[in-house]
């Protein structure tokens, strides 16, 4: 019944109609116009069309991982956000983007953060978050002196880059 | 006269929504995020606040050791008992006993439920990765505030 409901319906179209050749012999018609049932294409676009939207991220980018950086893994991470960050890559220190040389200089750097903040804000509280982006191998020993500048810094609600797991 | 039947069957054109569903899942797979970032929120543990400012409440500190060791010390937890408030852990060949710390902490947290704020101090050789990991069981154990002592 379905089928010659198809069979039907696809006859009455123009793209069938324009389909139906005469053969050279002319012994009959020949219906070249295939069926094409669209609905599983269809389901399966809806479906790649929802999981992709679900994953959809409006954040944006706001770390840049270097090949062969690692982050650590958590399962209670948080959503990250926008704040100044600070990465540590081949026993480097970078503050958004740009090689800072040591702890020492990390902490003048943060300072001149803090001080541009209250000159663009005046009257807003500070918030002191900094983002830290480390490889997950490093030891404490070189994480240790970005802890201590961005204590001094006043930037002491530090939030660790990680992946959620 | 008979009147004219009308024919139910028509002809929707999908061509124009598989377009527009192709479009979509171009867009969302060029634009889709594939390593899924967050982070670990930690409070810098000493200095800021002077002691006499300092709410007292329950505290623990979390002393990283050798081989996976850790040292539970736990302040202002009157409701604890003394031999709960000091602990050693030892390890699990080199690296941290995360089953036994979870059931200390949630022994802990039922006889202190205001139990939220850790302290972890790590050593120079600890890498970052066991922190963090050690900072997740915290936060798995409804420890909500922790800290991070420099060296």
């Amino acid at each position: 019944m379905v089928q010659s409901v198809l069979k039907q319906t696809a006859l009455q179209s123009q793209l069938a109609a324009a389909s139906v050749l005469r053969p050279e012999n002319g012994k009959g018609k020949r219906n070249m116009a295939a069926d094409l049932l669209l609905t599983a294409l269809i389901d399966a676009f809806s479906i790649l069309v929802i999981f992709l939207l679900m994953n959809f991220s409006s954040t944006g980018d706001i770390l840049f991982i270097n090949k062969g950086v690692e982050l650590p893994k958590a399962a209670k991470a948080e959503v990250l956000e926008r704040n100044p960050v600070v990465k540590i890559e081949e026993n480097k220190i970078f503050l958004e983007n740009q090689s800072i040389g040591t702890g020492d200089a990390l902490f003048q750097s943060l300072l001149e953060l803090r001080k541009k903040f209250s000159g663009d804000r005046p009257g807003e509280e500070f918030p002191g978050i900094v983002t830290v982006q480390a490889d997950r191998r490093i030891k404490y020993e070189f994480l240790n002196q970005v802890v201590v500048a961005c204590a001094q810094a006043g930037f002491s609600d530090i939030r660790f880059a990680v992946l959620a797991k | 006269m008979r009147p004219h039947k009308k024919h139910l069957d028509f002809e929707l054109n999908l061509v124009s929504f598989i377009d527009l569903l192709s479009v979509c899942i171009c867009f969302l797979l060029i634009t889709a995020v594939w390593l899924n970032v967050g982070s670990v929120n930690v409070k810098q543990a000493v200095g800021g606040q002077s002691q006499a400012e300092t709410e007292k409440k329950p505290m623990m500190w979390v002393m990283l050791g050798e081989n996976g060791d850790l040292t539970l010390d736990l302040k202002e937890a009157g409701h604890v008992p003394a031999d709960l408030r000091k602990m050693k852990l030892v390890g699990d060949s080199g690296k941290f006993n995360f089953d036994s710390l979870a059931k200390i902490l949630a022994q802990l947290k039922e006889k202190e439920p205001n139990l939220r704020t850790a302290l972890i101090q790590p050593k120079a050789q600890t890498p970052y990765e066991d922190i963090i990991d050690l900072m997740d069981q915290f936060k798995k154990s409804g420890m909500a505030d922790l800290g991070i002592v420099p060296l």
